[in-house]
This record gives structure tokens, sequence and C-alpha cells, in this order.
């Protein structure tokens, strides 16, 4: 190994280069940010559309070869398929996106709602409705905190996936770091690739501590035990 | 164009969806995208499209910069390429696009008559702008003036070749008598520009095909290393001189008419004419070589595009 003391990084085409991050500081931070813009509006929104797809199905048990069914056929359709049906009505822009981000984490969401709620031990609730719980107070007395840890699991997949799906935006012009890895590809830029791969990881860890450090919080009667 | 012609087998399937969807869809085109910033309006704000990659990103940001100049607020539209900004074009959420002139013609012509086989292009500027705009009008597109920079399929070979035979240009080479093996992608044994128009056109002897991707290092090395005698590269390649190769001049016009040209939407434009006045003297100032050094610039020296953009238009006083 020659170490690279003198010359430019950017010419030598470095996978690291300080000089990289400097010349782009802005562009990547920009970029960042609407990285975990899209990423946040489409694990809220997911979520709120697979809460009533779960209850749908908790209430209907019929319905759930056709909600699991549905929402498996959509994670399975390609993302650039989806924006091709997409764009011309909802044009370029970050709606195209979040569209496509949100359907894909419903999968994950409503199977672990219903993994969550369905694993509340019998008992529980018997004794619960024992002491006279009606089925609103019961859902959110008891059910809810007992399905928690799971449904911060699928909180937790939904997200590390979302983030790494965001890139595919960028096939649309809205697809947070996901320009970089395009832009490197395109034009064989190694520092651009590493880098923008460098924060999608980090950007995935941070997030997935994060919401394993709410489902301790949320979680007290669990602690100590492994998330 | 390799890359464009590679890059659009995808975009022709992923096209053909949306003739599909177009055709079961018709509110589609009133839909407002609110999301979007609306190409024109009252409020004198542009989107610009670019292909992302580095020559049509280059473009659309001098087309940016020529627009803030004239007093427009612009912002830039990167998207994976053409095809996918092609619906908000005509919609006018996009304004104004780089396109390469014959390349666009064909694939038109290919949107609007669903012709597989699109004979749009031709080696003669004229003609090709013809039936370019023939099309355009259909889409609510028309184009603006021409750039004198072509960036199109040429042949390279070493300064010491060209100088030992006697060559300048392809019918040099095809006078000569001489076989050469050629480094390209596979595909060129079947394309018109390339191995089929060199043999009928030019009358080349070609031995083989040695498969190496278009207007690559690997492909320039062949050549440089005598592995090979000739490389399909671009005619905006600046880098063929430091590596002591030179182009040989198509003198037959084997090769389509791609100069750079802006595609503008039409209602965008009869709102907005400073548009056609802000970009159409870049026309006449943009050459092929110029072009060659500014995506070195990008992808050698890795300066970002803004700035290599800015700079060239200032060195050339249109900013």
């Amino acid at each position: 190994m020659v170490l690279p003391a003198a010359g430019d990084c950017l010419l030598r085409n470095a996978w690291v280069c300080g000089k990289y991050l400097s010349t782009r500081r802005h562009i990547i931070l920009a970029d960042l940010k609407q990285h975990v813009i899209l990423t946040l509006v489409a694990v809220a929104i997911g979520f709120l559309v697979s809460v009533p797809l779960t209850l749908l199905v908790r209430r209907f048990r019929r319905a759930e070869g056709a909600v699991i069914g549905l929402t498996s056929v959509l994670y399975g359709v390609p993302s650039v398929a989806l924006f091709a049906v997409l764009v011309p009505f909802t044009g370029l822009t970050s709606t195209t996106v979040e569209i496509g981000l949100v359907t894909y984490t419903l999968v994950i969401f409503v199977r672990n709602n219903l993994a969550g709620l369905d694993a509340v031990p019998a008992d529980v609730r018997d004794a619960a409705q024992g002491m006279g719980m009606g089925p609103l107070r019961m859902l959110v007395k008891v059910d809810l905190p007992l399905a928690l840890p799971t449904i911060l699991a699928g909180f937790r997949v939904a997200t590390v996936s979302t983030v790494a799906l965001v890139t595919v935006g960028a096939l649309v012009g809205t697809g947070g770091l996901g320009q970089e890895l395009n832009d490197a590809f395109s034009s064989y830029f190694k520092a651009e690739a590493l880098t923008a791969s460098v924060l999608c990881v980090l950007l995935a860890i941070t997030a997935d501590l994060l919401i394993v450090g709410v489902g301790w919080w949320l979680t007290p009667w669990r602690r100590g035990r492994p998330q | 164009m390799q890359r464009r012609l590679l890059t659009a087998l995808p975009a022709i399937s992923l096209a053909a969806v949306l003739a599909a969807c177009g055709g079961s869809s018709s509110g589609g085109g009133t839909t407002p995208t609110p999301g979007s910033s609306s190409g024109g309006g009252a409020s004198g704000s542009l989107t610009v499209g670019a292909a992302g990659f580095t020559e049509s990103n280059l473009l659309a940001q001098m087309y940016a910069d020529l627009l803030e100049k004239a007093g427009f607020t612009v912002n830039i539209k990167t998207v994976s390429s053409q095809e996918i900004f092609q619906s908000s074009l005509e919609k006018g959420t996009i304004a104004v696009v780089p396109e390469y002139a014959a390349t666009y013609a064909n694939s038109l012509e290919t949107e609007v008559t669903g012709n597989q086989s699109p004979t749009a292009a031709s080696p003669d500027l004229q003609t090709t702008l013809t039936n370019l705009e023939k099309y355009a009008t259909q889409k609510g597109l028309t184009h603006l003036d021409p750039a004198n920079a072509v960036d199109q399929n040429a042949f390279a070979v070493t300064t010491a070749y060209a100088t030992q035979h006697h060559l300048t240009t392809l019918s040099d080479l095809g006078a000569s008598g001489l076989s050469v093996k050629l480094a390209a992608p596979a595909e060129c044994a079947t394309r018109p520009f390339c191995k089929p128009g060199l043999q009928t056109t030019y009358k080349i002897k070609i031995s083989s095909i040695l498969p190496l991707a278009f207007d690559s290092l690997p492909a320039k090395q062949a050549v440089k290393s005598g592995k090979v005698q000739m490389a399909l590269v671009a005619t905006t390649d600046a880098t063929l001189s430091s590596l002591g190769l030179v182009l040989l001049t198509d003198d037959k016009h084997l090769q389509n008419a791609d100069n750079l040209i802006p595609i503008v939407n039409k209602a965008d434009l009869a709102k907005h004419p400073e548009i056609a006045t802000a970009i159409n003297p870049l026309a006449s100032v943009l050459t092929t070589a110029d072009l060659g050094t500014l995506d070195n610039q990008v992808d050698g020296q890795r300066q970002t595009v803004a700035d290599v953009a800015t700079a060239y238009l200032t060195s050339k006083g249109l900013l």
C-alpha cells in the first residue's frame, strides 16, 4: 500500500476523502435531512394505516387472509413499477415516494400488530373481562401494553427497512441519500458511494437504537430482559 | 449513445406500463400536483429536469443558471433517466430539460406512434429537428436552439496507428484495407451505427469485437496496449489525447445528429418567452470540445456540477 500522503483524494477517487465531505457538505446534509423526513413520515403514516387494518382483522377474523395477502402482494410490487404507475398522477414529488414507502411498511406493521395482540394470554383477558372492562378499555389497558414489545419489534423492522428503501426514491428525484448513491454509481465516485452508504447504515442503527430506547421506557416491567 | 440506449431498455417497459395506465385513467392529466413546484405561473418559478448522468446534470445546471439570471426562481429535479420526467415535462411541471436531438426525436416517435424502430433521427441535424418538432408538437413540447456540441458515438485509434497508416477519417481506414479488432459492447455487432454501418458505409474490415463497455477505460486501454486497434467511444471524451488516442472522423455521417438541445413545454414557453432568450445564447457557444472538458472536470477532477457549470458560463460572459 502506498500511503496517500500527497495529492488530492478527489482526483485519486479514494474511498475515504475528507475533501469530498468539505466540498459537498451542504448537499449531503440536505439529502440526509430529506432521508430522515421521508423515513419518519412513511413509518408514522404506515403505522396509522396499519391500526384500522389490524382492528379489522381482530373483529372479522375471516378478513385475515385477505388483509395479510393484500399487504404481502403490495410488498412484492417492485418500486420502479409502483413509481411508474404513480408518477402520472402524483408527479415527481415526495408524495409519490411516500405512497410507495408507506405501502411497503404495511405488511410489517399489520403482521406484528396482530402477532402481538394474538399473544395476549386468554386468562389475562378473562380476568379483565371479569373486572368489567369493555372492549375499548380492554384494548388500551390490557392488549396494547402486553402487545407493545411485538408492535415495537415491527417498528424496528419497518424503520430500518424504510431507511434502506428511501434510496430507491432517487429514481424519481426524491431519494435522500439515494441521490448520492445514484450519482456515485453513474460516475464511479467511490467517496460519494461509501459516504452515502455509511450514513444510511448509521441512520438505520440510530433509528433502531432509539426505538429500543422508547420500548425500554414504555415497558418498565420488562426491563432487564433482552429487548 | 450507448449508455442511453442501455438505460432506455427498462424505461421502455416502464413506458409501456405508463401507456397502459394512461388509457384507463383520463383524470390523470387534470389531477393537480400540489407538492411539485409548478412550471410557470405568476410566481415566475420554473423546474429544470436533469437525467442523472453528468452531461445532463451539467446542462440542466447551466439552463438553471441562465434562467436565474433572467429573473426566474429555478429548482432542478434530478431523476434517473429521461423517460421518468417525460410525463412531467408534457404537463409542464417541468419546464425545460436538456436532451440529445436525434435520440430524443426517436424516443418521441416511439412514444407518439408506438413504432419500436423509429426513423426520426438522422445524421442531418435539420432533418432530425424537423422530425423532432413534428412529434414534439403532438406532446405539447418544442425545442430551443440546438447547441454546436454533439455527444455522438465515435471510433478511436492510437495516434501512432493513425500516423503509420495515414488515417484521419473512417473512410481512410476503409480504403486502407486494414483489418481491425474493435473494443465495443456486444450489441455493436447488430447496431446500424456500429459494426454493420462500419462494414457497409465505410467498407472497414472488422475481424472481431472485444466486448467492453462503451467509452470505458478498459476499452481505451485495450487500444493503447494494442490488444485491439479501435474502440467505440464518445465524441465528448476529453481523456483521449492523454491516453494517446485520436478519433477518426465520421466523414460519411454514419452517426445521428445528437446535438445537445433544450426541450421545453410549449405552454410554459408561451407564458414565459424569456425562457428562450435566456437559454438560446448558450447554443452557439457550447462546443463538443467544451462539453468534453466540462464532463471531465466533473467525472475526472470531481468538481461539483454547480461549480463547473457556473464557471463555464462566467468564462463565456453568459452570466
